[in-house]
């Protein structure tokens, strides 16, 4: 599998080329555009398994319920997939051992090597403006993840602060807890703040530059509320 | 203090990297991501009293933040809009420069932010009751929706309402309808905005008004 990514970082796209009888998996309703011989498969976990337990984690983690298997037929072939919102898409190379926790909404698509799970990262998600769930990858091969707005990489060696949903992805051997991101509480709220995630271990995390919620808010404060 | 702007024009972001000691303003909720080891502190904004104004009837944050580094190594730290789009840093050098709801990211200490009041025709304009003036010595970073352009004005200059993101304070900002009644309403662009006097202005590509207006239209 091959992987071009064009058009970012405002409005990327991956251009995924497959050889003859190869496949991969995506998010449901990110593929733009495919070769006419392209096979599809929608289940609810693995290609040719099924389960409703971990489609509805998944669904709880901000992911759609349905994953789509694309397989290339004899001659090989490609598939365009992209986003809802404008920004960014990133590829990692995941290693055997190697474990990647991925904020929901994020993940794009994989290859079949990756192993795609929901990972339960305690209470604190539930204030951590992300979904409950957050999707654990491990296994190997490359993964595809996209963001709202541009995706920067952070080395942390020391205590670092992430505003509440700007995180986009941190290997698991890295830890976050949920904190305030002034000296006080007060000062936190009242600078607009609020809570923050805290990341401690060594490592790198992946950010991303816009937060889809304070779009929203702008957005929304300006709408008309619907009549009738 | 080193800045850099970068995701530039789609998706400005600003990587600032504070000195020990040093201090930056920076609108409440900017903050991406920072070195856990940097300060943060609510300030009034623009002071007690217009903060309090601004907050009640010009829809804007009561309070703005100062992020301190105390310790005694370089710390970093990320600030944002929440609009994707283009930002632009200006020196201030014993001048100043108007800014709109919205525009203001961040400043450097020496700036002075006030607020003034804008008047109901700017509120008409959706331009917002207040207005933000920031003033004095040292470096100012604002942003708009989209990208950014800049203009000199000589003499007067319609802008649709909703685009003007900054602009000099001698400037006058009137309002009229941007052609005769028929063409005015039919023709989609209604009131605009008249800028009148020399100096330079800034706009926006793109407005959250025209989004929110496509997304449930009037009619």
């Amino acid at each position: 599998m091959e992987v071009k990514i064009q058009h970012g970082p405002a409005n990327a796209a991956a251009q995924i080329s497959l050889a003859a009888g190869q496949s991969f998996t995506a998010e449901a309703g990110a593929m733009i555009a495919m070769s006419g011989d392209m096979g599809i498969e929608t289940t609810t976990h693995k290609k040719g398994k099924g389960g409703i337990g971990r489609a509805l984690k998944r669904m709880v983690s901000g992911e759609s319920f349905f994953l789509n298997h694309f397989t290339a037929g004899n001659k090989g072939g490609e598939v365009w997939v992209s986003a809802t919102l404008p920004g960014d898409i990133m590829v990692y190379d995941l290693k055997q051992g190697e474990e990647l926790v991925i904020q929901g909404g994020s993940y794009l698509c994989s290859e079949p090597g990756i192993e795609i799970d929901l990972s339960w990262q305690g209470m604190k998600s539930l204030f951590s403006g992300e979904s409950i769930f957050w999707i654990k990858a491990t296994g190997q091969g490359k993964i595809l993840l996209n963001s709202f707005g541009a995706i920067y990489p952070v080395e942390i060696d020391e205590p670092y602060t992430v505003d509440t949903g700007h995180i986009v992805a941190y290997p698991s051997a890295l830890n976050f807890r949920i904190t305030k991101a002034g000296g006080s509480w007060i000062s936190s709220f009242l600078g607009g703040e609020g809570l923050v995630m805290e990341f401690t271990g060594v490592g790198q995390i992946w950010c991303q530059s816009h937060n889809q919620v304070s779009f929203g808010k702008s957005l929304t404060s300006t709408l008309r509320p619907r009549k009738g | 203090m080193k800045t850099l702007i970068e995701g530039a024009p789609s998706f400005a972001y600003l990587n600032v990297e504070l000195e020990p000691g040093e201090s930056i303003i920076a609108e409440s909720d900017a903050m991406v991501s920072m070195d856990s080891a940097i300060t943060m502190k609510a300030e009034f904004n623009g002071g007690f009293f217009s903060g309090v104004l601004k907050s009640l009837f010009g829809g804007e944050s009561l309070f703005v933040a100062n992020y301190t580094n105390n310790t005694n190594q370089i710390k970093r730290i990320t600030l944002v809009q929440n609009t994707p789009g283009d930002m632009r840093e200006i020196e201030l050098n014993n001048s100043s420069l108007i800014l709109q709801p919205g525009a203001y990211i961040a400043s450097s200490l020496g700036v002075k932010l006030e607020v003034r009041w804008a008047g109901f025709r700017s509120w008409i304009a959706k331009e917002g009751l207040f207005k933000l003036e920031a003033s004095g010595k040292g470096c100012l970073w604002y942003g708009g929706y989209g990208g950014i352009i800049y203009r000199e004005v000589r003499g007067s200059y319609l802008v649709d309402t909703s685009h003007l993101i900054a602009y000099e304070p001698h400037l006058k900002i009137k309002l009229q309808l941007a052609g005769g009644l028929f063409s005015s309403f039919f023709g989609g662009e209604g009131i605009v905005t008249r800028i009148e006097g020399d100096g330079k202005i800034a706009l926006q590509t793109r407005s959250v008004s025209g989004l929110s207006t496509w997304i449930n239209p009037m009619f």
